[in-house]
């Protein structure tokens, strides 16, 4: 946070031609001197400026980069296999990246929707679905992090990623989802 | 309730010469092997590997459907406008009770006076239907008889009234008095006057309702959300689901079908509420809560919002559709809460909680799949589906008294889900699959009788009404005030 206003206060002090980063300005100090006339310009202390104005540039979209990326990764889905609620190998490295953005963004809530593929009861699996969202939760909460931070959800067979009986579309909707319900605002 | 001889449960013996009741029929001697088909497997398969369970249909010798010939129906007093249209519904309802081998259609020759037993008996009738409807104002009478062939002489009538065809009662009027002819020959309730609450997919998955006979159908909810597993209220006037709307979680309503006035129903208990299922007292409802703090059974009563109950479950474990007995006194429900597999089971408890009993065939380690459980709303059997084979699903009944060790299978082409009973305790609704088209499906659990009931719609998690005779009589004599 601090990073970035600092970023921004240089690349608009750059853009602007004065320094008034951090604190109040102070006053302008009297000049009893009038400027010296037909100064010559350094070419180097512009150029120094130029890169300076430029890194900070990127600095900020680094940043930007970097929390487009964390917040992708809060809702980045998990899978399951066939009739199974336990936490993958594949979705475990995609929750570990969860976790880091969890830990470090602690106003974040999050929504864990689970669902089916289409085989078996309609009412089974909502009950799967649930039992897939809990599995999640309970993944985050091994670690540390507050189960009141999420609230779970489970949407059954109803809303399949992808149609189809082949064994890759029954794959796909065999998940969990993933909403940001509160503090998506701090994540910058 | 006498386990040995269910169809006593069932109806009271009746005094005509009809077979006996087939409801017992189901799980006698006999066995019809399955044909092999492409993805199921033999009985021979599923009963070497579960001694003692036993698949098939099973037809008692001597319950060969006798006939019924419905005599073209009279009309007097402007009744003949509607007659041949009354005449056709009842003759199609008796056929679809599966318990006659039915005559009709007949030409309107034959509508003479008077009753010539001789030549229905040449025609292979034992039974006889005659109607004659007659004018009464705005409305009609059925009068309506049965007569013994054999014998020679009447064995029942009765009259019926009969709005105008335009009324929203009209056909249900009718199906009354089919079940009418049912009950004076066999003694048994019939199923002509109910419908079938399911859920149907469209752009959302609303409630929709259609008559036993495939007509009438129509959308009962629209909430523009998800809406799951309807259950008729024993005296058919109300109907609670699960239904994503509102904060977008599963959550119970129930729907008065008098007023149309839905309700919210907020047990106090966490997690996502489903698979709500009426106490035969009509007050109480058992249902599942998922997810939360205290997943599991509980019940509730809804007449006076109180007096949350937990009846079972644990963190553990599914447990889920719970369903009671006609008695009130046991729950039929899923778990999949057995050590060692995580596959769901039908299992069995007292009603108001207590250690549960395996009704589905335990196969140890074996990943069996039987959920979806629904008790008879006459006699101590439970209809679920299970997976038989590689990935198929089948409607299997099996007798309480029997705890898994006998199953009967009534499907075997296709898949097959959700059973719900109908109120005679023999047809049974579903969601078939076949090569021939899909939809909601009937089965005679006596005869293996099937019919596409309503075709081509995406339905799901059906459920049976009770018998919707009180309600019907009701809205008709509102409706001649």
């Amino acid at each position: 946070m601090i990073d970035r206003r600092i970023a921004v206060c240089m690349l608009a002090a750059g853009a602007l031609g004065f320094a008034a980063c951090g604190s109040d300005p102070p006053p302008p100090p009297p000049e009893p001197e009038p400027p010296p006339a037909q100064q010559p310009v350094n070419q180097d202390s512009i150029d120094a400026e130029r890169q300076r104005i430029a890194d900070s540039i990127r600095a900020v979209r680094e940043r930007e980069e970097d929390m487009r990326r964390a917040r992708a990764s809060l809702v980045e889905m998990v899978f399951f296999d066939y009739d199974r609620s336990e936490i993958t190998s594949d979705a475990e490295r995609v929750l570990r990246a969860k976790l880091e953005v969890l830990r470090a963004f602690p106003a974040v809530q999050l929504r864990i929707a689970g669902h089916a593929d289409d085989r078996g009861s309609t009412e089974y699996n909502l009950a799967l679905g649930s039992r897939r969202a809990e599995s999640v939760r309970q993944f985050f909460v091994t670690f540390g992090i507050p189960a009141s931070r999420f609230s779970t959800t489970s949407f059954g067979e109803e809303r399949p990623l992808e149609q189809g009986t082949t064994e890759a579309a029954y794959a796909r909707n065999r998940r969990a989802e993933f909403q940001v319900t509160a503090g998506e605002n701090t994540i910058r | 309730m006498t386990r040995t001889s269910p169809s006593r449960a069932a109806a009271p013996p009746s005094r005509s010469r009809a077979p006996r009741p087939a409801a017992t029929a189901v799980l006698s001697l006999a066995m019809v092997v399955l044909g092999q088909l492409p993805g199921t497997v033999s009985a021979q398969d599923v009963e070497a590997r579960f001694p003692g369970v036993r698949l098939g249909l099973v037809y008692e010798a001597g319950s060969g459907r006798q006939g019924l010939a419905v005599k073209p129906f009279a009309g007097r007093f402007g009744g003949d406008a509607i007659a041949s249209q009354v005449e056709a519904i009842i003759g199609r309802d008796l056929r679809y009770s599966d318990r006659f081998a039915v005559i009709d259609s007949l030409p309107a020759s034959m509508a003479d006076s008077g009753v010539n037993y001789g030549i229905w008996d040449a025609l292979g009738a034992v039974y006889l239907v005659t109607g004659q409807v007659e004018g009464a104002g705005t409305r009609f009478v059925l009068d309506l008889e049965v007569h013994d062939v054999t014998y020679g002489q009447l064995m029942q009538r009765g009259r019926f009234q009969i709005p105008n065809p335009d009324d929203a009662n009209f056909r249900m009027a009718v199906h009354i008095a089919s079940d009418a002819v049912v009950r004076w020959v066999t003694g048994e309730p019939g199923m002509a006057a109910s419908r079938i609450a399911f859920a149907r997919e469209g752009r959302a998955k609303e409630i929709w309702v259609v008559d036993s006979d495939g007509e009438n159908l129509r959308r009962l909810t629209g909430a523009g959300s998800i809406t799951l597993s309807p259950d008729w209220s024993p005296d058919g006037r109300r109907m609670i689901y699960t239904s994503f709307r509102g904060d977008g979680d599963p959550r119970l309503f129930e729907l008065d079908l008098t007023t149309g006035r839905e309700r919210r129903i907020e047990p106090g208990v966490d997690g996502l509420h489903m698979t709500p299922s009426y106490h035969p007292d009509g007050q109480v409802i058992a249902f599942s809560a998922v997810g939360g703090n205290n997943p599991g059974i509980y019940t509730y009563n809804l007449s006076r919002n109180c007096c949350l109950s937990k009846l079972t479950g644990s963190r553990r474990s599914d447990d889920i559709s719970p369903t009671y007995s006609p008695d009130g006194r046991n729950i039929a429900f899923m778990s999949n809460r057995l050590a060692g597999t995580a596959s769901p089971q039908i299992h069995l408890m007292p009603a108001g909680g207590g250690e549960p009993d395996l009704l589905s065939p335990y196969e140890f380690r074996s990943g069996g799949y039987y959920t979806s459980p629904e008790w008879s709303p006459v006699t101590d059997r439970v209809v679920f589906h299970g997976r038989i084979g590689r990935g198929r699903y089948q409607i299997l009944v099996s007798e309480v008294a029997d705890r898994g060790r006998r199953l009967v299978q009534l499907t075997s082409e296709g898949n097959n889900e959700d059973p719900s009973w109908a109120p005679d305790g023999r047809h049974i609704v579903f969601v078939g699959e076949r090569s021939y088209g899909f939809g909601l499906m009937v089965v005679d659990a006596v005869t293996g009788a099937t019919r596409l009931v309503v075709p081509s719609v995406r339905a799901d998690v059906p459920a049976w009404s009770p018998s919707l005779e009180a309600t019907t009589q009701e809205a008709l004599r509102a409706g001649s005030r």
